[in-house]
């Protein structure tokens, strides 16, 4: 009988638990994610603020050195918590639906939402009171960001020039290994045509790397989101540069579709052709993500369409280690277009704020004053070095003119997961400068310090830079500037959701996209092939989504007029 | 006694060909399943013993080219993996307990002969298999009830479920109703019914819902991102490994969110270590569970 | 000495509701009604959020106050041509899985049982499990690769001259869904036989020894005491998992599918990810899900009365 009693109140305990273990958590657990300390009295406590930001990212750790320092230097700290394992949309959602939320948050594709729900706090009456902060942007700058209801909420952390920009990394171009234009001696290379001449001529003397494994002459990455590579060098071989979902003609002021013009054709008719030549890698349009970094990797492959940053960080470590840099494996990019006589945009100049999206303070923050003062600080010079470049005589070296730099091992360093997050703290998502360091002499960051991008490079890079008579990326590249206040177009097609006939016309299309453009490409009869995906695009409706950005042209034009 | 050493041999002799034969058929196919099976383990391994950027090109199969145990090193260092890891023990252990109570329990009830509403109670749980009300009023109710940002969020909604009821419930029909019947002439009642005479004769299937509750248990990330993302002292150990490996994929972003957050990646070769140290406490918890899966436990005592 | 270890299948009186059975069964009623309530809070209390798929819904507004539209998100599926692929993809995935993974799991459990060695079958089973714990972007990227023009499977294929060209598997839409159920297998056998090799202690030893005595071979042990001393769970797992036939999945779909075979490769679950979630439509999703949910009660009961009439384990 006494089991049966035991069992009873084990029982009868797991019950309770169940309808009494909630309630009396409220005040132990909630209590947790704000732990902000009154402001009227700060003597000495540090004040601790949450983030939740809806992309993915790399946690720092408690101990962080960097940020330990810098919680020092001003008195506060924020826990950074990143996007996983959902759509940004979804977290969003549900934190809407449960009404709490942390003290910062950046909702980036849920930012629309976070608006209409009045979760964000309007900032406009507390700008003039912090320094720094009003002077992040022009009043320009400012009034692009104000909402419909004449409030500013956010801002955007990122493309914020100082003084000048001093970036070095591209974004799309057309890749193409240092082994290839050297074999030619650094031609130029100015179309579509030349730039397949070449690969072609080259794999044809050179059909393997030294170890005897094949070149892969070209290939394409069509993986889910990350099928830019195929669809859209359509928009720069015609001269245009990224407004990513259309072309802008400057002189009528109209939206024009790029995946119906003439160059677009032209440049898939071309890669239908090389694909019979087999010169496109037959594998491009079933290839996941880590086949083709994996592929690029190897350095088997000759040339690609890609932004950097898709491949950049991790190819080119690489290469390095594996010393394939000295075979001439890394990659420059190319100004390509169709025509001699087109100039590419490949790359803008930086200075366009996507607002879109942005760091916000939500209405659950206690203490919106001290969030403000925080943000203010971080954008104070000596934090920002801390946060760019990190601690003085571990990550860099300054030498007697004030110049900064870096040995291998702290640019190592500065690459390894585990030292990131126990010992640097970019506090990435909070506002920030780049360009130039506000002390005039260095980068705002060590990706663009000209001395430390440079001997950075794999060395097959700094030759053939040196051949072509550039220092960096961009010089080889070309830089355009913003053709007009409308730009860049992506920033408003980002935003389309299904709920106008534009945004469902935009989703359809970007289905018919993935599955016919891979047909187009591999078709024996190429232009019949179009005709039947021109056939096929139509039918969903794509003058609606045009419509709406052209709408939305007329009125950035307008508000910049004003 | 001597007398159970005498064994019926003749009849063996008929069939010890083709008996050989299936036994040489069976340890083959054993040895092709073990290997298929194995290979995507020790495949994992080998990956998270490689140097990560080493690891990018691809072609390590069951041995590191490049020998290094940095993978593990920044698993390890992970911010709040001990208090993931305490959490995790803690729910598990409390959350399996609670299940195969519960479970147990309820499945005795519908199995009883006699219970007057055994096929309604039935229907009700096994519709529960198939509607879901969706994300968010399931977070609504979690958040009425007080249970978001507590660890009880963990053990108490989750605890009963038609599956795990199911499977019990068939276990113990396969129990002789002489046995409850002959207990109930002792006057027993059906508590002490259950814990006394049902329960021991279950052993195989609870160690079997155990391990199904358990592993759930020490798996789950999203509850703990849903119901506890901001906190630091509810985070489970899976959902801490899960931050490091964000980014891999991420459904329907667009590249112009995706290129400010490059800095994220993290190494195929840290996901596969990550792997590795989550599977390794079920591995060793198995063993443990495989002594009750021994024939013959069941139908001790029954004399008929 | 036949003790058989399930119950007679004969239809039992049913209990009639009388005051003294109700005391009698006290003890059980009062859990029943405990576990009840349990149940009405934490799984048919959301199912008030079901309304959603009747709204326009935007969580600012909540339940209360956003746009009713009545049956206009079902209609907007069922219209949509792309949706009814992917329930038929789905649909056919289920049934494939299902399938597999059934006969497989079987065949395992009663393959490993047979096995003498008491280490060899402890060692065995415990390596069968382990692709469980493994995440299916890991499963799957050793399949693609596996699959891939330089894998392992083109080369067989070529050595042994059933193939004189590498086959690019994923660029062709037939191939997909046996893949899939390929994948599934190849992960789960081992865990899925758990429950059955768990069923299979519970047969009386006494049964083998008899038919050893008689002189059974070991096919007919399997065929006359292990399938049948399996049967109710087989049969209840499988009246479970027919329910389960549209669950068929996401992201295994998800991470072998590419742009040429999406017509085959979405299900419903990716189809509410593109235009629900991303969308912030959340009325889609949930419309889909009451979709799912019908479907699979409907199924779950047409199974059940077969089963029912066939004298066997049924779910209710």
């Amino acid at each position: 009988m006494k089991l049966k009693k035991a069992a009873a109140i084990l029982l009868s305990a797991v019950m309770a638990a169940a309808t009494f273990g909630g309630c009396g958590n409220t005040g132990a657990g909630s209590a947790d994610s704000t732990k902000v300390t009154s402001d009227s009295s700060d003597n000495g406590k540090i004040k601790e603020f949450t983030a939740f930001l809806a992309v993915p990212g790399n946690e720092i750790n408690d101990d962080n050195e960097v940020q330990q320092k810098i919680t020092e230097l001003i008195g506060a700290k924020v826990k950074e918590v990143w996007l996983t394992g959902q759509t940004a949309e979804e977290a969003v959602g549900t934190m809407i639906a449960g009404g709490e939320y942390p003290d910062f948050i950046d909702g980036s594709d849920g930012m629309a939402q976070l608006y209409d729900a009045g979760a964000l706090v309007a900032l406009d009456d507390y700008i003039d009171d912090y320094p720094n902060i009003k002077s992040f942007y022009t009043e320009e700058q400012w009034e692009s960001l104000r909402q419909e209801d004449g409030h500013i909420y956010w801002m955007q952390q990122f493309g914020n020039i100082y003084e000048k920009d001093m970036s070095t990394l591209p974004m799309e171009a057309f890749w193409i290994q240092t082994r290839v234009l050297e074999w030619d001696n650094y031609p130029e290379i100015k179309t579509l045509d030349q730039y397949f001449d070449l690969i072609t001529r080259y794999n044809e003397a050179n059909p393997t790397m030294e170890d005897g494994t094949a070149n892969i002459p070209y290939t394409i990455l069509c993986d889910d989101w990350r099928y830019f590579c195929l669809e859209n060098p359509g928009m720069f071989l015609a001269g245009y540069p990224n407004d990513g979902s259309c072309i802008v003609d400057t002189e009528t002021l109209t939206v024009v579709d790029y995946n119906t013009n003439s160059s677009t054709k032209e440049y898939f008719r071309k890669l239908n052709e090389e694909f019979k030549n087999g010169i496109v890698d037959p594998e491009s349009f079933t290839q996941i993500y880590d086949e083709y970094i994996a592929k690029l990797s190897s350095g088997r492959v000759l040339g690609m369409v890609d932004q950097y940053w898709n491949f950049g960080y991790t190819v080119i470590d690489s290469i390095k280690t594996q010393g394939l840099d000295k075979q001439g494996c890394s990659y420059v990019p190319l100004p390509i277009t169709l025509d001699e006589n087109v100039q590419s945009q490949w790359y803008t100049a930086g200075g366009s704020i996507n607002v879109a999206s942005g760091l916000a303070i939500t209405t659950s923050c206690k203490d919106v004053e001290g969030a403000l003062q925080f943000l203010n600080d971080l954008l104070s010079p000596e934090v920002m070095t801390l946060r760019s470049w990190g601690i003085e005589g571990v990550d860099y070296l300054v030498d007697e003119d004030g110049v900064f730099s870096r040995t291998d091992e702290m640019r190592a360093n500065a690459a390894d997961t585990a030292y990131k997050a126990s010992h640097l703290c970019t506090y990435s998502y909070f506002p920030n400068w780049v360009g130039m360091s506000h002390d005039g002499i260095n980068a705002a960051g060590p990706g663009d310090q000209p001395g430390e991008f440079f001997d950075g490079l794999p060395v097959d890079t700094q030759k053939c830079l040196e051949a072509y008579g550039c220092y960096t990326y961009l010089e080889l590249l070309g830089i355009t500037e913003i053709p007009g206040p409308w730009y860049p177009m992506w920033s408003f097609s980002n935003s389309f959701t299904t709920s106008t006939t534009g945004g469902t016309a935009w989703v359809k299309v970007a289905e018919v996209k993935h599955e016919y453009l891979p047909k187009v490409v591999m078709a024996q009869d190429f232009d019949s092939a179009w005709d039947e995906y021109m056939g096929v695009y139509e039918d969903c409706s794509p003058q609606d989504f045009l419509a709406e950005l052209q709408t939305e042209l007329d009125r950035r034009i307008q508000l910049a007029a004003e | 006694m001597k007398q159970k050493e005498l064994k019926v041999r003749p009849k063996k002799n008929k069939t010890s060909i083709p008996d050989k034969l299936f036994t040489v058929c069976n340890t083959i196919f054993m040895l092709v399943f073990v290997v298929i099976t194995l290979y995507p383990v020790l495949n994992t391994l080998a990956i998270s013993f490689n140097n990560g950027t080493d690891a990018l090109r691809g072609g390590i199969y069951l041995w590191p080219r490049q020998w290094t145990l940095q993978n593990y090193k920044t698993v390890l260092q992970k911010n709040n993996l001990i208090t993931g890891a305490y959490v995790t023990v803690g729910r598990t252990v409390i959350g399996t307990v609670f299940s195969l109570v519960t479970n147990a329990l309820l499945a005795f009830i519908v199995s009883r002969k006699r219970f007057l509403f055994k096929a309604q109670l039935s229907l009700f749980w096994v519709i529960t298999m198939y509607v879901n009300g969706g994300l968010i009023p399931v977070f609504m109710l979690y958040k009425n009830l007080n249970l978001t940002n507590t660890f009880w969020v963990y053990v108490i909604p989750g605890m009963i479920s038609a599956f795990n009821m199911l499977v019990i419930r068939t276990y113990m029909y396969g129990i002789p109703d002489s046995l409850e019947e002959s207990a109930q002439l002792d006057g027993a009642g059906y508590m002490t019914i259950f814990i006394k005479i049902i329960s021991p004769l279950c052993k195989p299937v609870y160690a079997t819902v155990a391990l199904f509750s358990a592993v759930g248990h020490w798996n789950s990330w999203f509850d703990a991102m849903l119901y506890n993302r901001m906190s630091n002292q509810y985070t489970t150990l899976q959902y801490e490994l899960m931050k490091l490996l964000s980014s891999v994929t991420n459904q329907g972003a667009s590249a112009e969110t995706m290129k400010n957050a490059v800095s994220a990646v993290t190494p195929t070769s840290v996901r596969a270590a990550a792997t590795i140290i989550t599977m390794l406490p079920i591995v060793c918890l198995y063993p443990f569970l495989q002594r009750y899966f021994v024939a013959g436990l069941t139908i001790g005592g029954v004399k008929e | 000495m036949a003790v058989t270890t399930k119950k007679a299948k004969t239809k039992e009186p049913k209990t009639k509701i009388t005051w003294k059975e109700i005391k009698r069964q006290k003890v059980l009623l009062f859990w029943s009604a405990v576990f009840v309530v349990y149940g009405f809070i934490f799984y048919y209390l959301p199912l008030g959020g079901w309304v959603m798929a009747f709204q326009k819904y935007k969580p600012k507004d909540g339940f209360l106050h956003s746009a009713f539209v009545g049956l206009s998100n079902f209609t907007q599926l069922f219209s949509d041509k792309s949706f009814l692929r992917v329930v038929r993809n789905t649909l056919a995935m289920g049934a494939i899985n299902l399938v597999l993974t059934f006969v497989t799991a079987i065949a395992f459990a009663i393959l490993l049982n047979e096995i003498k060695s008491k280490a060899g079958k402890k060692t065995v089973q415990t390596i069968s499990y382990l692709p469980h714990f493994l995440s299916w972007i890991i499963v799957t990227g050793i399949l693609h690769d596996a699959l891939s023009g330089s894998g392992i499977i083109n080369e067989i294929l070529m050595k042994l001259n059933i193939l004189d060209q590498p086959l690019n598997f994923f660029a062709y839409p037939k191939y997909f869904w046996w893949i899939v159920g390929f994948a599934n297998v190849w992960k789960e056998t081992g865990w899925n036989a758990i429950i059955y090799l768990s069923a299979i202690t519970a047969i009386d030893p006494c049964l083998y020894e008899a038919s050893a005595i008689d002189g059974a071979g070991r096919w007919a042990r399997i065929k006359h005491i292990t399938l049948p001393g399996i049967k109710s769970t087989i049969m209840i797992l499988l009246l479970m998992n027919i329910g389960n036939v549209l669950n068929a999945g996401f992201e295994v779909q998800y991470l072998l599918g590419n742009g040429l075979i999406q017509s085959v490769s979405q299900t419903i679950d990716i189809y509410v990810l593109k235009w629900g979630i991303s969308q912030s439509d959340y009325s889609l999703g949930t419309a889909a899900g009451i979709f799912k949910s019908v479907v699979s009660i409907i199924l779950i009961v047409i199974v059940n009365q077969i089963a029912k009439r066939t004298g066997d384990e049924s779910l209710f």
